[in-house]
């Protein structure tokens, strides 16, 4: 079932490309269709999925070299559990939306959604793979479609974001695969839940070194200061589709990555520099959202939010407990639905204006109502309002972390004031106010795709922060293990 | 008492009526607002019979808590979170004032906002906060509590902000929530010390039944945690600044959530929490005390300069707050309450009067008004009543709640007692100087253009001021009633229901007793405010233009709101927050962070110059070319690491 999720967007790409030129808007329908058959499965595995069972599920494998006497192997390995079942479901979902979003693409529309698929495939491979080399090819697949998509169907200076997106997340996972094939070499095996069994305690190079060497990867990733900038070009920069798939899933892989990797196999190194974690975590924090406070583009806005956001992520990381590790997996997920839903607000209101400067509009919501209502509840959600899923990361975070890391922790609780600073603030300026002759004739969002990818987006947010046990259950069966073995690092 | 105790469903209806409509609203009568509105009175209607008979079975336990049990919401490792419902005297009494005020006032709204354009969307809001401010009032978990903490600060936003074509009101709204959030701030922390350190204790009983064995440094952190979210919510000094912001929002608004009922929850939150707070050091009592006194004082100063009569009563309401929240902090705890008692019904009272003045004027300015007591007699009569019970006269209302926080005042802090009066004396001249600008001399014109929201609606005004239509001064009538005896509830066991709420120890209330020497001092400050307001306003002796003369830049200091708003505005946020820190990050994030990458990579193109004839220039090359090179890497490595682990 995984291999499908995996190879459904694929395929679809490969139809896509094979289209003959006059029928290029087809690739629209074969985009979603198949995103939306890849939504399907990631549905049913997220359902099927039973939490009371230990380890990984719908694992499929195959072994190219056999463990054999040389005692390593290299396989082709899928499995989920409650750490990336989630997640598969939020790529699944914030696929569909991505591709409905960018309907109204009419530049290489072939290639275009022939990318969009390829990303998902290679996101999915991030978060399914079960083995080191087969997530590093996943990590760095990623990259191609991420460039291409950035810089030919971007806008602005999409070269020079897309460029410096590149380079960074090269220079990380360089130093990531040193950090792979030592361990792997080591240990006799790339296997991931091997190698989380019989961690290594010795390598050639002192496994703090490669601790930090694998965490860079991430931490570009996630990011966090100072190796986020990055991330303010590359959001504003990209098209829309790209943005949300960016935000929801791509920055979710530095996440993940921490979690399933990093910690699990270095758990000793982890506790280690637990501190280092918590700090740059909570100055991530409350540095990204002064500086959000500052944004006067409307996307750079919530780009530089993410960073302030992908804090919590690593703040509850940095706490090497059960419960916050939970917290950081809540704070994915629903970072995810949430800033994907604000880049799908912030991608429809500049196809309307065709302006993201903050300070040129004004009264919008008299012209768009259903737009500012949804602008309105993504960004309450943004800021940690109870009742949607936000709220319940952030608090499962800060419960989680106190006690390891107070002041790190109270200086992150004091980023919900700031994050109320600037979401309501750019809601004023840019809803409220009488209404303006220059946007007297902005429609609202009334395409099908638009209404149906805000609905998607908005009933993950309000149905988890109204009922949260609908994916704790699962949280908590992904982390269990992992908090157990590095508590155990302790 | 004199029904069978209410069963939990009955309890939760309360909570889920206003609910419902909400849902109902959004989800059927957006467009059509006058069942919006029905819907909204019938469902409150609703609630406001179960807490009756809440209320009722409250009464007939003594006040000591009903036994429900929790029920689950999620749970996470150590996370083990439920909600449930806590009903005893404390909240019974609560959901009875927030379900009666509500009620009139959402049939006042159905005259005030009449053939206003976002009448659904209204009351959606309405409902939405009633709810929310429900869900506060029955919390028995403190992050229950919290949580609609939260939802009546997200409503209060949304009904300041109603008319949000207003530049003004737009920024209120947001002013109201990031100023109150400040507040809250300390609260999450709170929440979240409390529940780290007690091993996983969310419930208020059992936080504070652990109270007493909890150290004192926890306790202090906690306190003061909880006391931060009230000072926002309840506007007291320093984030008292927004409450006057907020009479942007449409005057049942204010009149509901910014005098009875949300600014009343910090109070509630406080007394919630009482035997914690009892429990801890010495000095927690005194800062919250003289927070309380303070903030009394200073916005009573401040009431009587205002020249609008919203923001009059404003301040009055932030004074009065600062009344209860001292209570708390003297260890008042009856008094507290009974006072967000009586004042829930004479101030909303007062402020549906000022609505109905603004109704037939289109303004608030009551320089603009003037002589209404002829042409509005009801709204004058019942303004008048409101005022006297704000002001503390006997028998009314207030008279009897303001004299139980003066006397517990008078036993446990002279200073607080000497304030405390003066602000008896203070309340009773702005009230009155505002009945005397309103309602006599000669009717000086209104100013349609400061009308409230849709102008249009109200095209009345041009035939001169008339009263008010009955759905507004029913309620105005109908609150009167509590105004003035409803502080004879203090003779019927009032002080047993309310400390049923805490543990047999803290109780000390031992029934109205009157002071000779606080009677008459609070007396005479009242009656010697009403005479000031006399001279000044009615008789003008001295005249009040020659006594602002007099006062100067002391009169310019108040008027001007002492500074306070351009000094958080201007100074803290815009200056350091804005300018100072926020440009700074900016600009260490785009010199600094950036310009090493940017520098590594010039440095990196310096070296690559020489191997630029492999550069093709197409990005799809460089990057098949690292895949490969990537491939090659792992089969090499592959190979040699076979060989040294056959080794």
């Amino acid at each position: 079932m995984l291999t499908l999720f995996l190879l459904l967007p694929l395929a679809g790409a490969v139809l896509a490309l094979i289209l003959p030129k006059e029928r290029e808007q087809d690739a629209k329908w074969i985009a979603l269709v198949f995103s939306g058959l890849a939504f399907a499965v990631s549905i049913l595995v997220f359902v099927r999925f039973d939490p009371s069972v230990e380890g990984y599920q719908f694992v499929d494998r195959f072994e190219w070299i056999r463990a054999g006497d040389a005692g390593f192997s290299v396989q082709y390995a899928l499995g989920v559990d409650g750490l990336s079942a989630p997640l598969v479901l939020l790529l699944g979902l914030l696929s569909v939306v991505s591709v409905l979003i960018s309907f109204g693409v009419e530049l290489r529309v072939k290639e275009y959604f022939a990318w969009l698929l390829l990303l998902e495939t290679a996101v999915a491979g991030v978060f399914m793979s079960l083995d080191l080399i087969q997530f590093f090819v996943f990590w760095e697949l990623e990259l191609l479609p991420m460039y291409l998509l950035i810089s030919i169907w971007g806008s602005g200076r999409k070269e020079y974001s897309a460029m410096k997106f590149l380079l960074y997340t090269i220079t990380g996972s360089a130093f990531m695969l040193v950090g792979f094939l030592v361990l792997g070499l080591q240990a006799g095996t790339f296997d991931i839940a091997q190698l989380t069994a019989n961690p290594p305690d010795d390598a050639l190079v002192p496994l703090a070194v490669i601790f930090w060497a694998i965490m860079l990867a991430f931490l570009v990733k996630l990011p966090v200061f100072p190796v986020h900038t990055w991330l303010p070009d590359a959001h504003t920069d990209a098209p829309t589709a790209v943005s949300v798939m960016l935000a929801g899933v791509l920055l979710k892989m530095g996440g993940y990555g921490i979690l399933r990797i990093a910690l699990p196999i270095l758990p000793e190194q982890a506790q280690d520099f637990r501190v280092v974690l918590a700090a740059l975590a909570g100055f991530s924090v409350i540095y990204g959202a002064v500086i959000t406070l500052r944004q006067q583009d409307l996307k750079r806005l919530v780009a530089y939010s993410s960073v302030s956001h992908m804090g919590y992520v690593l703040l509850g990381v940095s706490a090497m407990g059960a419960v916050g590790f939970s917290g950081a997996a809540l704070q994915m997920f629903t970072h995810g639905t949430i800033t994907g839903l604000l880049f799908v607000m912030v991608g429809l209101i500049y196809d309307r204006t065709h302006t993201r400067e903050i300070g040129e509009m004004s009264g919008l919501i008299h012209r768009m109502p259903l737009i500012g209502t949804v602008m309105l509840l993504a960004g309450l959600a943004s800021l940690g309002l109870p009742g949607m899923s936000g709220f319940v990361a952030e608090l499962t975070t800060f419960l989680g972390t106190f006690d390891a890391h107070p002041a790190a922790t109270i200086a992150a609780i004091f980023g919900v004031v700031l994050s109320a600073g600037y979401i309501l603030w750019m809601v004023e300026r840019i809803f409220h106010g009488p209404p303006t002759e220059r946007w007297a004739h902005l429609p609202d969002a009334t395409a099908w795709w638009e209404r149906t990818a805000m609905g998607a987006l908005v009933l993950f947010i309000l149905a988890i922060g109204i009922y949260p046990a609908l994916i704790t259950e699962a949280v908590e069966s992904g982390i269990a293990p992992i908090a157990a073995i590095v508590e155990a690092g302790a | 008492m004199f029904l069978p105790d209410i069963p939990e469903a009955a309890v939760w209806a309360i909570y889920f009526a206003p609910l419902a409509s909400f849902l109902l609203i959004v989800g059927f009568l957006w467009r059509r607002p006058l069942e919006a509105g029905r819907l909204t009175i019938f469902a409150i209607g609703l609630s406001w019979v179960l807490a009756l008979w809440a209320l009722d079975t409250s009464i007939g336990l003594d006040g000591e808590p009903a036994a429900f049990e929790p029920h689950a919401w999620f749970t996470l490792f150590d996370l083990d979170i439920s909600f449930g419902i806590r009903l005893d005297g404390l909240s019974a009494v609560m959901l009875f004032v927030v379900t009666s005020v509500s009620l009139l006032v959402q049939v006042y709204s159905t005259g005030y906002m009449h053939g206003d354009t976002g009448y659904s969307r209204y009351f959606a809001f309405m409902s939405l906060f009633t709810m929310s401010m429900l869900g506060l009032v029955m919390a028995s978990s403190l992050l229950q509590l919290f949580i609609h903490w939260e939802l009546v600060g997200l409503t209060s936003y949304l009904l300041i902000g109603f008319w949000f074509h207003r530049p003004s009101a737009a920024a209120a709204a947001k002013k109201a929530f990031i100023v109150t959030r400040f507040g809250d701030f300390g609260f999450l922390v709170a929440v979240v010390l409390i529940w780290v350190k007690t091993g996983g204790v969310f419930d208020i009983a059992e936080i504070n039944e652990l109270a007493a064995g909890l150290s004192a440094a926890l306790l202090t952190g906690f306190t003061l945690g909880i006391l931060s979210g009230a000072v926002g919510k309840s506007a007291q000094f320093p984030l008292h600044f927004w409450l006057p912001d907020a009479m942007e929002g449409p005057t049942p608004v204010s009149s509901l959530v910014h005098s009875a009922t949300m600014v009343a929850a910090g109070v509630y939150l406080l007394a919630r929490f009482f035997p914690a707070i009892e429990a801890a050091p010495g000095g927690v009592h005194t800062t919250i005390a003289y927070i309380g006194g303070f903030t009394a004082i200073f916005a009573a100063s401040m009431g009587i300069v205002m020249t609008d009569i919203k923001r009059v009563l404003a301040y009055s309401t932030i004074s009065q707050l600062g009344y209860m929240v001292m209570a708390i902090g003297l260890g008042g705890y009856v008094a507290a309450i009974f006072h967000l008692f009586t004042h829930a019904f004479f101030k909303s009272l007062l402020f549906q009067g000022s609505g109905s003045v603004n109704h037939a004027t289109g303004t608030f300015d009551m320089r603009l008004m003037g002589g209404l007591r002829h042409s509005m007699p009801i709204t004058f009569w019942t303004f008048v009543v409101g005022s006297l019970s704000l002001a503390g006269i006997f028998p009314l209302a207030g008279f009897w709640s303001k004299d139980e926080v003066l006397l517990d005042a008078w036993h446990e802090d002279k200073i607080l007692f000497a304030v405390g009066v003066a602000v008896a004396f203070m309340t009773a001249l702005y009230m009155f100087r505002a009945i005397f600008m309103t309602f006599f001399g000669e009717y000086r014109g209104g100013e349609p253009a400061e009308s409230h929201g849709d102008a249009e609606a109200h095209d009345e005004h041009h035939a001169g001021p008339h009263e008010s239509p009955a759905s507004m001064w029913a309620p105005l009538v109908i609150l009167s009633i509590p105004a003035i005896f409803i502080g004879l509830v203090a003779f019927l066991d009032f002080g047993v229901l309310i400390e049923g709420a805490i543990p047999e120890e803290l109780r000390h209330f031992e029934g109205v007793h009157v002071d000779g020497v606080v009677l008459v001092a609070s007396t005479v400050a009242a009656l010697g405010g009403i005479g000031a307001a006399a001279a000044i306003y009615f008789a003008g002796q001295p005249s009040p233009d020659v006594l602002r003369q007099a006062l100067g830049p002391l009169h310019r200091l108040v008027e001007r709101k002492y500074y306070v708003d351009e000094v958080a505005e201007d100074g803290a946020v815009r200056g350091f927050l804005y300018n100072g820190a926020g440009r700074a990050a900016a600009a260490f994030d785009r010199v600094v962070v950036d310009g090493v990458v940017n520098g590594v990579g010039m440095a990196t193109r310096t070296l690559g110059d020489g191997l630029r004839r492999v550069q093709t220039g197409q990005m799809q090359a460089y990057t098949s070319l690292y895949l490969v090179g990537v491939v090659v890497a792992v089969v090499v490595l592959f190979a040699v690491s076979g060989d040294v682990l056959e080794r």
